[in-house]
């Protein structure tokens, strides 16, 4: 028989916590009927959260200077739906704006992922643009170009294959002006190619660490099945020769090709014949012969890593941990491989993926296996406690303090998804304080509303009661009692009157200290 | 002010400092902590991360070795001569060549000439690993194998702090927001990046009291029980020693007269907090520290120079700060690779294999560089293309925790390796020679 799935935790992995209505929604249609509505998200019937991005505005201010006029204003979301060439002279042109224009571009959209985190009726395609943000992860603090090209890589790129195609998604990917910055292919040249983007390539975005088989540096032939033209890894030399096929996909960005050629600037890819390496190459055993068509090569390159028997195992071995947690059967990752691998032409081969993992019986025994992300922890607080958030940035300062800066992560790896990573003394710390500062306002994202929720009695063992089961679908009677213990108010005697101010205060208190229990701290 | 011998069992209590570490040396619980051994006479180990890859080759360069000059491109070596040349350094490992530091290193340089800084060049990790995320695990756990990945998960701190038995609250500390992977396995490692905003629970008291019992051991079991309650003993310990005005707001941390941090960027903070956190004597033994933006494939000239810039103002200012605790303070400075010994046409390098270490203290004997060089010649180069490892860094480290235990023998915390003696880095006890 199957088992019933944990409400609570189920949507705390495969989304953003529950709502109280969304928990109820599930309970009636079936965890398989929700996990199916999910894989087809229609932007058309969220209107909700299309009319909260329409209205969010974002305050801008900087100073005047010779260029410029000062400005302080609250502004609405302006690029999330413009294509990249209307946002990239911010980059091209830096001398003719104020640094605060050229963050505007990742401000939007960290802004916008924080709005629909909270409030998107589309809680697993959220997931999932999480998961692939940090799979192909970008620095948006570490480059103004990457900053500027954040809304066309988090559009174009990553929402619209975060259900789709892996193949496609590694070329989108590979042509963003997001990552050719970022992991500089950009400026990779025939002669003496750079290795960045490639060997990101192969070890986190397709074939994994578990397929670097560098022992065998200088014997591609001792690489076992590289005979037969299916090697298990790679090693250094298919690195070097990924680069090589990789020149000359750049960006348009107004370089230099010759004297009497420049890139334009648009900020959109580009493919510079002069740039590339046209001589034979060997990536995973398999030749390529020289001065092939335009794009051939790195095409290639990214048909035999995307198709790679161990890419399929790294990248769902990382779905698996992303949904079920650190631990997961064998049996889960073997139907998570055979679903990629069956599905690999499938437009919705990802979806497919994620829905073998979802339906698992792994992940409904998983309840707590996830710690819950700063941004997890916030929105889910916020969507059980009836909390009306809007983003500021203060929050996402806030966010980043407790160690999940949006779209900051310096290394290539992305945000680590393991257990340990958010149980630092100063995160912890950190989150705690996340959960007061949004209960009782402290950043401006919304008023703390008892009644819109409750209403009730406003009595200390009720209110417990009420919000340790509002966020975690039962009542832990363990944090019950620490909290009534530790709150030092009567429990059964009303905390103020039912709609003072003070009243409000004391139970949004008592609602971040549900917030803050150690069960609530994983999905 | 000293913590009483209670206050430290119960916060080690708390911390659930009580383990085994991959079956190395364990701590018998409260019985094996080391009171008879006051903790602070160890000197403090700072462990500083060149995140990315450090270019060794373009930090202490062999400026004239005519190999050198062939495979680079001139922008990314320290010139020997003109008006952009590098601080000569005396006593190198090789006759003839002439090795220098990067121009920008002003302050590294003097800290070399006074003795006090020493470098091991053409030093990293013997597997054969051009990958940053690999070479870190590796260089974390104090491995050299992909298979000992698989059989070794813990951090070399961490077996180094329970062979110590060590007990503070906050005796290990990252300073970056997630633990550093030295401290995998260590139950009480403690991430704080800064204490300017204090370090008290939320909610005030009425928050510290919810908590507590929240996290006690009886309420919460687990991972996240064991978390909460490091870091509510951390809290409780570091906030109660921080200073406070009238208005009992937490008083910014001052550095000693005349030193700044400023100009060391993002390496001002951290540092500042370890300085910081040793001075208000909470029995610290250890801390992480990371710079990074050193994987400079593309434009590495500026990229490189803004980053030892920020290593050299900072670790000046950080020695400066320091200077009531020269003789008690280790500083190990080491990336998880150097880069290919050819630029590539990017204006950059690529991953590559040895790297330099640099150890300043007290009582190293600096103002020379330590290993074999091994030289640039194509048939002495790693692969052909990087110049080769001649010192395993576990032999630094192993050094570097032999002169924090004084121990006879160097402690044994690394699964595998020979070590094969020390390279000299520390003066012997009452033998600290001082240039000046």
């Amino acid at each position: 028989m199957e088992r019933p799935v944990n409400i609570v935790s189920a949507l705390g992995r495969a989304g953003y916590g529950p709502t109280p209505e969304e928990a109820a929604r599930v309970g009636r249609i079936g965890w398989p009927a929700w996990v199916g509505e999910q894989l087809a998200p229609d932007e058309a019937a969220d209107a909700d959260c299309r009319d909260r991005l329409a209205q969010l505005r974002l305050r801008i201010h900087y100073n005047a200077s010779e260029k410029w006029p000062a400005v302080d204003e609250t502004r609405p979301l302006s690029l999330l739906d413009k294509p990249i060439e209307q946002a990239w002279p911010l980059f091209t042109r830096r001398a003719e704006t104020d640094g605060a224009e050229r963050r505007r571009p990742r401000e939007e959209v960290i802004a916008a992922t924080i709005l629909r985190a909270v409030h998107s009726r589309w809680q697993l395609r959220e997931a999932l643009v999480s998961f692939w943000h940090d799979h192909f992860n970008v620095d948006a603090y570490g480059n103004e170009a990457v900053a500027v090209a954040l809304p066309s890589y988090d559009r174009d790129v990553i929402r619209r294959h975060c259900l789709g195609n892996f193949r496609e998604f590694i070329e989108a990917v590979a042509a963003s002006a997001a990552m050719q910055y970022y992991l500089s292919n950009r400026s990779s040249r025939a002669g003496a190619a750079n290795e960045n983007y490639a060997r990101e390539l192969f070890e986190l975005h397709t074939l994994g660490r578990e397929a670097y088989l560098n022992d065998r540096y200088d014997r591609w032939r001792d690489v076992p099945g590289a005979l037969k033209g299916t090697p298990a890894g790679y090693i250094d030399q298919d690195i070097y020769e990924a680069a090589r096929a990789l020149t000359g996909w750049t960006i348009e960005d107004g370089s230099r090709i010759d004297g009497g050629r420049q890139l334009p600037e648009t900020g959109r890819f580009a493919y510079v014949e002069a740039w590339h390496d046209g001589y034979q190459k060997r990536v995973l055993g398999v030749e390529f012969q020289p001065f092939r068509k335009p794009l051939a090569d790195g095409r290639q390159v990214l048909d035999l890593v995307a198709k790679h028997p161990a890419t399929a195992k790294s990248v769902c071995t990382k779905l698996c941990r992303r949904f079920v947690g650190d631990e997961f059967s064998a049996a889960l990752l073997a139907a998570a491989v055979d679903a990629w691998t069956r599905n690999r032409a499938a437009p919705d081969q990802i979806a497919r993926v994620v829905r073998t993992i979802l339906l698992s019986p792994d992940f409904v025994d998983a309840r707590g296996a996830k710690v819950r992300r700063p941004l997890n922890l916030v929105a889910a607080f916020a969507r059980g406690t009836g909390i009306d958030l809007t983003p500021t940035e203060p929050l996402w300062n806030e966010l980043a303090n407790a160690g999940q800066r949006l779209f900051g992560w310096q290394a290539p790896t992305g945000l680590p998804d393991d257990r340990g990573s958010f149980l630092g003394a100063q995160a912890l710390r950190r989150r705690w304080a996340l959960v007061l500062g949004v209960a009782e306002n402290w950043w401006g994202t919304g008023a703390f509303v008892p009644a819109s929720a409750f209403g009730g009695t406003a009595m200390p063992r009720d209110a417990v009661a009420r919000y340790l089961a509002a966020l975690q679908g039962t009542v832990d009677e363990t944090a019950a009692a620490a909290i009534l213990a530790g709150l030092g108010w009567p429990p059964d005697v009303p905390v103020g009157e039912p709609g003072k101010p003070e009243t409000g205060k004391r139970l949004a208190r008592v609602a971040a200290f549900c917030g803050m229990a150690p069960s609530f701290q994983t999905a | 002010m000293a913590i009483s011998r209670r206050g430290m069992l119960k916060a080690a209590g708390a911390a659930g400092i009580a383990c085994g570490v991959d079956g190395f040396l364990s701590v018998p619980g409260l019985r094996g902590l080391a009171f008879a051994e006051e903790p602070a006479a160890r000197p403090l180990l700072v462990v500083l991360h060149l995140r990315g890859g450090c270019d060794g080759l373009n930090l202490v360069s062999p400026a004239n070795d005519k190999d050198f000059v062939a495979a680079r491109a001139s922008e990314l070596r320290v010139a020997d001569s003109g008006s952009d040349a590098g601080h000569p350094l005396a006593r190198g490992p090789a006759k003839g060549i002439d090795f220098r530091l990067h121009s920008a290193a002003k302050g590294l340089a003097e800290l070399y000439d006074s003795g006090h800084l020493a470098f091991v060049h053409a030093a990293g990790l013997t597997a054969e690993t051009r990958s940053h995320f690999v070479a870190i695990d590796m260089i974390e756990r104090g491995i050299a194998d992909t298979a000992g990945l698989g059989r070794t998960s813990s951090g070399w701190l961490a077996r180094h702090l329970a062979a110590l038995g060590a007990s503070s609250p906050v005796g290990a500390v990252s300073t970056a927001p997630g633990l550093s992977g030295e401290f995998l396995s260590w139950p009480g490692a403690v991430s704080v990046s800064d204490l300017n905003g204090g370090f008290g629970a939320p909610g005030g008291a009425q928050g510290d009291n919810v908590l507590h019992r929240l996290y006690a051991a009886d309420a919460a079991t687990g991972d996240v029980g064991a978390a909460g309650r490091t870091a509510l003993a951390a809290m409780r310990l570091l906030d109660g020693r921080l200073a406070r005005d009238a208005q009992n707001k937490v008083v910014p941390y001052a550095p000693a007269e005349g030193v700044t941090y400023d100009p060391a960027g993002e390496l001002a903070r951290p540092l500042k907090t370890v300085a910081q956190l040793a001075k208000m004597d909470v029995g610290l033994e250890v801390a992480t520290v990371d710079l990074g933006g050193w994987d400079t494939h593309e434009g590495q000239q500026g990229r490189f120079r803004a980053c030892v810039d920020r290593l050299s103002t900072g670790l000046a200012a950080f020695w400066n700060d320091m200077a009531p605790f020269h003789d008690r303070l280790i500083v190990l400075v080491q990336g998880e690779f150097g880069r290919r010994l050819r630029s590539n046409r990017s204006g950059g390098t690529d991953h590559g294999r040895a790297g330099v270490i640099a150890v300043l203290g007290g009582r190293v004997a600096g103002g020379r560089i330590y290993g074999p060089w091994p030289g640039l010649a194509t048939e002495k180069l790693d692969e052909g293309v990087d110049l080769a490892v001649t010192t395993d860094y576990r032999r630094v480290v192993t050094e570097v925790l032999a002169q924090r235990t004084g121990a006879a023998t160097p402690p044994e915390l690394f699964p595998g390796y020979k070590y094969p003696g020390p390279l000299g880095l520390f003066h012997a006890d009452g033998n600290i020679v001082r240039r000046s």
